[in-house]
């Protein structure tokens, strides 16, 4: 999630800072107060480690794990795990959120399939998604499949409740102005609705998404010869600390653009909300 | 012709809020219903309006019985109740979905220009004041040109003076195609403004108390004696239908005329 992703910038890495630096400068316009801290203590480490105070070996200083991001990428290497870890994220996404999307709205429009299928969801949803690993393993292989599945399973949720929860909660006052105007059965989904529903769906995407690039480590750590998490246990097994942080950051710029694009595509939808009026107009 | 015949609702939870409600309101006519809270006048106005339907007794438009929204009813509520997600142009063409864009945009353009918005169009409703905002709200009703406009309680959220420069408009647009009006408020000075006939209710159940008609040309001058008296009727009626010691048969024998059963 975001906030797993951006843990990193408490390990002094400089390459951490363009991300983060998009998103404040996007909110704050300009005060790069909250720069100082992470810049800082990279700064100070890379000092650290250049004087010979550390060794460094456990902790590498910024410009190493740099330098290891730069040999990855000219190797090729780092496009191939990213393109892995990308794609298995890209249809583990859709998958739940298509699957969300259906069961949610089924659930929050019709009473009865909610009585139905919510509480079956939400004991389904009371069980850490991680527990599912072995099983998937055990029905689907170590496959790109199971990986999917897991990263679908992760996505699901907050997509389905968000769906439900916000058809639930559309003002009911509202919806009395589209029987007064007698709009028909899909005229009061297309016309009252999906505008309605659309704030609450967009954050439940990002959510989603969230805990896709989670569930994404999860996954590739079951076993997998590419990808981010690869890496990782790569880096752990071989002793590499820096291509650790390399992959770390990786995952950070690429969680934050993710969900930027997220953020990017439903603001002209959602201008006529207050907070995204506000953020747009910052930008 | 709008016919109330013995409007009755009790709800599902055993509330008795409306009981044998008749009254028969002519085309153009401006009626406002009054009464203390509890007294069922909203209740009374959603079953006009096809929102909830009657437990007894029906409601016909030209001999047409009511149980669902109708093209030819209208309804604007205490609050505006604007889309937020649809600029004002285009909540106010939200019940015209049937007519052309150009035809759409053209009705549009003339009711922000009658309702004096004209430079708010591309606004978004949270820009609004409320004021402004109830503006739209019953540009919106009255754009569809509906036979009877139901308002329930539309001004009582707003300032004193914008009120009041409310009320004016509404007369105004009522002016231009002579709907019927029917205004449910709680405020007497609303009331006797506006309205041709005001009736009083009274609670628990809520039933008709008294008719008063109101037979004072308009414009009317607020501040004139003959005004001040019919404001005084007015309140006597409604201080008189919170009496729970005045029996009903004495509000049979002074309302009088065809309306009771």
């Amino acid at each position: 999630m975001a906030m797993t992703v951006e843990l990193p910038a408490l390990e002094r890495t400089d390459a951490m800072t363009p991300s983060a630096a998009s998103s404040r400068l996007r909110r704050y316009a300009g005060p790069a107060l909250g720069l100082l801290l992470p810049v800082g203590l990279a700064l100070v480490w890379e000092v650290v480690v250049a004087k010979g105070w550390s060794n460094g070996r456990l902790v590498p200083p910024p410009t190493k794990v740099f330098a290891t991001i730069v040999e990855l990428s000219k190797s090729g290497e780092l496009a191939r795990h990213i393109i892995a870890t990308l794609s298995r994220v890209a249809s583990g996404f859709v998958l739940g959120v298509a699957a969300g999307t259906l069961f949610g709205a089924i659930s929050g429009y019709w009473g009865l399939a909610r009585r139905l299928l919510d509480p079956t969801v939400q004991a389904l949803r009371a069980i850490p998604s991680i527990a599912w690993v072995p099983l998937f393993i055990l029905w689907l292989g170590i496959s790109e499949t199971s990986k999917v599945a897991l990263i679908a399973v992760g996505v699901f949720f907050p997509v389905y409740l968000g769906v439900m929860g916000a058809i639930l909660s559309v003002d009911r006052k509202i919806v009395e102005v589209g029987r007064t105007f007698r709009l028909s059965g899909p005229a009061m989904i297309r016309r009252i609705l999906l505008p309605a529903v659309l704030p609450a769906y967009v954050v439940s995407l990002r959510v989603g998404l969230g805990l896709g690039w989670m569930f994404v480590v999860a996954a590739e750590f079951m076993g997998a010869s590419e990808g981010l998490g690869y890496l990782l246990i790569d880096g752990q097994q071989l002793g590499k600390p820096a291509q650790i942080l390399a992959a770390i950051v990786i995952f950070a710029i690429l969680g934050k653009t993710t969900d930027w694009l997220i953020e990017i595509a439903s603001a002209p939808l959602l201008r006529w909300q207050d907070a995204f009026g506000r953020q747009s107009g910052a930008t | 012709m709008l016919a109330l015949d013995r409007v009755g609702k009790t709800y599902p939870n055993g509330v008795h809020a409306l009981e044998r409600f008749s009254a028969d309101i002519r085309l153009g006519e401006i009626v406002a219903i009054i009464g203390g809270s509890g007294c069922g006048k909203s209740t009374l106005l959603r079953a006009i309006a096809g929102l909830d339907r009657a437990s007894t007794g029906s409601v016909t438009l030209d001999e047409t019985a009511i149980t669902a929204p109708h093209a030819k009813i209208g309804i604007i509520f205490q609050e505006p109740r604007l889309l937020p997600w649809l600029s004002v142009a285009d909540n106010i063409g939200f019940g015209l979905s049937e007519l052309s864009a150009a035809a759409r945009r053209e009705k549009v353009a003339g009711a922000l220009a009658r309702v004096g918005l004209t430079d708010k169009a591309s606004a978004w409703p949270r820009e609004l004041s409320g004021g402004q905002a109830q503006r739209v709200a019953i540009a919106r009703a009255l754009v569809p040109q509906p036979e009877v406009l139901l308002l329930d309680e539309p001004f009582s959220a707003l300032d004193a003076f914008t009120r009041r420069d409310l009320q004016d408009h509404l007369l105004d647009l009522w002016n231009d195609t002579r709907p019927t009006l029917i205004l449910v408020t709680h405020d007497v000075d609303e009331a006797v403004v506006l309205a041709d006939r005001v009736l009083v209710m009274r609670p628990r159940p809520g039933r008709l108390f008294e008719e008063i008609k109101i037979n004072l040309a308009r414009p009317r001058d607020r501040n004139s004696p003959l005004f001040d008296n019919f404001k005084r009727r007015v309140l006597t009626a409604l201080d008189r239908s919170l009496d729970r010691s005045v029996p009903d048969a004495d509000a049979k024998s002074t309302a009088g005329e065809a309306m009771w059963w």
